[in-house]
């Protein structure tokens, strides 16, 4: 593994600390699996066979692999054993409040001019920089209810901002930190939001400004070049960090991650990894299908949070003709069949991909559904191991089982992406975790809890949200009263203050209208979230403007 | 106009701006038409229009007259004119074509519009945020459009690069982009760009420059800057010149590229059109004088409502003028707008357009320009130019587009009556030759909503013309 210096400066900072001078994989015993049906994924299957684990590894594995003296022996007669799940999509151990920048790339970049004014708030976003691997503050809470469905390492990047960071992939141990961390930088991680009241703050301006950072990251990289072969007579290079973060990404030899999800994004993020050449990974692609061209010979990190039909097929546009389409059920399930068939669409082009939970909950339920709308499943469990590995550029470490590669096991009752899927155990860094059985009442699998029958979520207090549209990012405060699984509240922007109608709870799922008064007229604003504890995601349908999402975190 | 200035607010303004009556119908962000599936005749069809009054913009109008279009272009106009053998034959009969209507100024096809954050933003470029699948381009097509110019809003006294695009709907959202047309630039003056219509924010300071004399001061300090920045490069290559030949002189170090001043170094050297949004006399007379100060030329004048006061000055600029017919008083510094702005102008010799800003007007522009008639009395071919020629001329693709002549790109609307003709409806609507509407074809709105249940995209093997 290369380390950056980042890593390599923690790890020898917590090296002269007593509890850290134990090696990484101290926690995990010698196990032999026995009589366990084996997915190597790139091996075919094992009916009946056994892994060796030692020191975190994979030792051996096969059909008749002898079992040694020192090894706990776990008989697994019945159970199937499947590499640890990737997700590729994750914020997790990250602060909620966004993390101040730095006053973004290049000191006034671009440009200059009468016009420029200090920028009065911290630049969120805009820290190309940032080392997420050193930020990354997790309990074994946290990892617990996403390793149950069988993650075992995730790639965790901030998920709003234009530069958002170099993120770091995640092993789901309870004790998961920058020293346990699998690789650093992964990614420098690549958006569309803006800035609030500052420069670039629309979807024109962010790319403008994405642009100018990489002409000026050419730049300092060739100043560094001379300045280091021969610094006499030469102009020092400024100290940028920003931009020395972007070099190595304007060389190609950092990937950049760029999340797009619209087709339209997707091909603006195909032009500007063209202009500068990066090696570039497109994340999100859930309108995939419609840009398979753009697509094609790049990897993806394809997300399964689907998208509400309305994102994409137009509805505000009916809704805006005044009209009560009769067909709207029938029209929701043609839209869901596409929007699911996506992955299904990118498999029979030839785009090599990932899948990611995209932030939803129901991960693995909606791998399901992927696969159900045409997804063949050994495709798709390729996506979520081997091919996740390779993207995250840990493809000789992890995603499949083999000799040599780390422990990252799941242990399941059937085949992971069946239905009737249960995870019993996962190994991470061979370290065994016990997954309990989940409760009876709860339906699904493996995603976490959620659905019908589940009790409404508390919504109630005041919440920070920050709305983001093609014309630029909102805070707004929102205050909610909640009375049984109905709520009202306010929300208060720039904007004014709008009354809450309609707010109603299912379970996690929540939705309400605001109407905002203009030159006279009204426009009803649709949101429909998802609450996570403290934290609320979701997006906003803006009638005929189209939609927006948000996210909002519970104010202490 | 109303919409770009509300959209110098953050997300606010441009949730409310298409909210006032004027754009009540500009942003459809999704809308229903990547389902409509187009037949769009492949490239190169040999196609001849039989039979039509042809009204061509430039040479008067042909009576019983056939169009023959080889590749894309016309290959020949006039009557008595022999149908080439297996040429798909549109029969005119009864029929006025003439040629594709273009906007001046619009904000379709772009997601984003208003990077209003400062008031130079020459970095940010339409082209990077254009869409496809607006329903207003659908509508235009609909109504004859086939070229519009997409400009970035009136938050900014130098607002972002435009996109000249075709309407090639059902292609890919690069297909849309109009080759061979120079690049442009929005500029604005006056109330957007104080930001008069924009709510404060307490404590932070407001936005430079709050009055006019500020936007003259903005203009002529990027331009200044703009020049020591042309000479930094100039510096640089004669530097990197002087080392070929002296290979012990030190390398030299190019300057920073910085893309807003690329923007504006290709004004200076007439790389770049402007487009200017204004209002006022007084302060066109002052953009007029920057211009001639920094030695490069206004392409056209948007708004310009109180032209016809300075007509001469703005013919004698080589400036052209892209106005409304007849909207106006919609705030203080559009009172003085007259109807007769257009024909007084191009009275006095100024190449005027007259433009929709908006989606609702660009289906009906050729209505539009009917009004320059009955107000000022302009020739019925003048009216015509004043949405095909014309425009052309402002956006330099008048030796591409613009009028139906031998060797121009086969940009064609068909009409059942007069364009003029309060009843008259648009028909065809050709693109490089080839239909991409057809009335007969054309769904209803019924069967589009039936179509979204479809949903699939049109078949595209060409990336357009780039």
């Amino acid at each position: 593994m290369r380390l950056t210096p980042a890593v390599r400066a923690l790890w020898l900072a917590s090296a002269l600390l007593p509890h850290a001078t134990a090696p990484l994989t101290a926690q995990s015993d010698t196990w032999a699996l026995t009589n366990a049906r084996i997915q190597t994924v790139t091996r075919g299957v094992i009916e009946k066979g056994t892994i060796l684990i030692r020191k975190g590894l994979i030792e051996a594995v096969g059909p008749s692999v002898p079992v040694p003296a020192d090894a706990r022996v776990l008989d697994l007669a019945g159970k199937t054993v499947t590499p640890g799940l990737f997700d590729l999509t994750s914020s997790l151990g990250l602060p909620t409040a966004p993390t101040p920048g730095t006053g973004g790339v290049g000191a006034g970049a671009p440009g200059g001019g009468a016009a420029q004014q200090a920028p009065a708030a911290p630049r969120q976003g805009m820290s190309p920089e940032r080392r997420i691997a050193t930020e990354i503050r997790l309990t074994a809470t946290d990892v617990k209810p996403i390793r149950d469905a069988g993650i075992t390492a995730v790639l965790v990047s901030p998920s709003r901002g234009l530069f958002r960071g170099m993120s770091a992939l995640v092993p789901l141990r309870d004790d998961a930190d920058a020293g346990t961390v699998i690789k650093s930088a992964v990614a420098e991680h690549i958006g569309y939001q803006g800035v609030q009241g500052d420069y670039p703050q629309t979807l024109i301006g962010v790319i403008a400004y994405q642009r100018q950072a990489f002409y000026d990251a050419q730049r300092q990289g060739m100043l560094q070049d001379r300045y280091r072969s021969n610094p006499r007579g030469m102009e020092r290079p400024e100290n940028d960090p920003g931009l020395e973060a972007l070099v190595p990404v304007v060389r190609g030899q950092v990937p950049a991650f760029i999340e797009a999800s619209s087709e339209n994004e997707i091909r603006r993020a195909v032009r500007l990894a063209r202009e500068f050449n990066l090696k570039m990974t497109i994340v999100g692609a859930t309108e995939g299908w419609e840009a398979l061209d753009a697509l094609a010979g790049r990897p993806a990190v394809v997300s399964v949070n689907f998208p509400a039909p309305t994102a994409v097929t137009g509805w505000s546009y009916r809704l805006s003709q005044r009209r009560t389409p009769g067909d709207s059920a029938s029209s929701a399930r043609e839209a869901q069949k596409l929007i699911e068939g996506n992955a299904a669409a990118l498999n029979k082009a030839g785009v090599k991909f990932a899948l990611a939970s995209g932030g939803s909950r129901d991960f693995l339920p909606n791998v399901r559904k992927a696969v159900a709308a045409g997804l063949p499943a050994p495709v798709a469990l390729e996506a979520l191991t081997i091919r996740a590995a390779e993207i995250a550029g840990v493809g000789e470490m992890l995603g499949s089982i083999e000799a040599g590669k780390i422990a990252n096991l799941v242990v399941s009752n059937t085949d992971i992406l069946a239905d009737s899927a249960r995870v019993s155990a996962v190994f991470v860094d061979g370290i065994r975790y016990e997954v309990a059985p989940p409760p009876p009442a709860r339906t699904g699998s493996g995603g976490g809890p959620g659905g019908g029958g589940a009790p409404a979520a508390q919504v109630a207090g005041a919440w920070a949200m920050a709305l983001t549209s093609p014309q630029g990012p909102l805070d707004i405060t929102v205050m909610l009263v909640q009375n049984g699984a109905s709520f009202n509240g306010t929300m208060t922007s720039q904007l004014g203050s709008q009354e809450i109608s309609d707010g109603q709870i299912t379970g996690r799922n929540v939705t309400w209208t605001s109407t905002v008064q203009f030159g006279g007229q009204s426009i009803t604003l649709n949101y429909r979230g998802e609450v996570d504890g403290n934290r609320m995601t979701g997006s906003a349908d803006l009638g005929s403007f189209g939609s927006a999402t948000f996210t909002a975190e519970r104010k202490p | 106009m109303m919409r770009t200035a509300l959209f110098a607010l953050p997300l606010a303004a441009g949730v409310l701006a298409a909210q006032t009556p004027v754009q009540a119908d500009t942003s459809d962000r999704r809308p229903a038409m990547p389902v409509l599936k187009v037949d769009i005749p492949p490239a190169g069809t040999l196609v001849a229009i039989t039979n039509a009054t042809i009204l061509t913009a430039s040479h008067g109008t042909i009576e019983n007259g056939t169009v023959i279009i080889r590749n894309g272009k016309i290959a020949s106009v006039g009557t008595g004119l022999a149908v080439p053998a297996g040429a798909q034959v549109i029969d005119g009969k009864g029929k006025f074509i003439m040629p594709g209507i273009i906007d001046a100024h619009s904000h379709s096809a772009a997601e984003s519009i208003n990077e209003g954050s400062r008031s130079n933003t020459a970095m940010v470029r339409i082209e990077d945020v254009l869409r496809e699948d607006a329903i207003g381009l659908y509508r235009s097509l609909a109504g004859g459009v086939t070229t519009l110019n997409v400009l970035h809003g009136s938050a900014n006294t130098v607002g972002g690069q435009n996109a000249v695009v075709k309407l090639r709907w059902g292609l890919p959202v690069d297909s849309l982009l109009f080759a061979g047309a120079p690049p442009g630039i929005k500029f604005a003056l006056g109330e957007n760009v104080r930001q008069t219509n924009v709510p404060q924010t307490p404590g932070r300071t407001p936005r430079y420059p709050r009055t006019r004399m500020g936007q003259e001061e903005l203009l002529r300090e990027v331009f200044t800057r703009a020049r020591e920045y042309q000479a930094e490069w100039k510096a640089y290559a004669d530097a990197t010149t002087q080392r070929r030949k002296d290979a012990k002189l030190a390398e030299p170090i190019p300057p920073r590229r910085d893309l807003q001043l690329d923007a504006m170094v290709e004004i200076l050297e007439g790389k770049r059109l402007v487009h200017a949004h204004s209002y006022r006399s007084d302060e066109i007379l002052m953009l007029l004088k920057v211009a001639k100060d920094f030695n490069f030329r206004i392409a056209s004048l948007q708004h310009v409502l109180e032209g016809y006061k300075i007509a001469d000055e703005i013919a004698a600029a080589g400036s052209g003028a892209s106005t409304f017919a007849d909207n106006w008083a919609y705030k203080l510094e559009a009172f003085d707008a007259i109807p007769f702005n257009a024909a007084l102008m191009a009275e006095r010799g100024v190449k005027v357009s007259i433009n929709s800003d908006s989606d609702e007007r660009a289906r009906r522009l050729y209505q539009e320009a009917a009004k320059a008639m009955k107000y000022g009395g302009a020739s019925e071919e003048e009216a015509i130019r004043m949405i095909t020629l014309n425009a052309a001329w402002q956006l330099g693709v008048d030796k591409l587009t613009g009028s139906i002549d031998v060797g121009k790109d086969a940009d064609i609307a068909i009409f059942n009556g007069h364009p003029f003709a309060p009843a008259s409806r648009v028909e065809m609507t050709l693109i490089d030759g080839r239909v991409f509407f057809d009335r007969n074809k054309a769904p209803t709105l019924d069967a589009l909503i039936e179509a979204i249940k479809r949903r699939p995209r049109a078949n595209t093997t060409s990336g357009g013309d780039r």
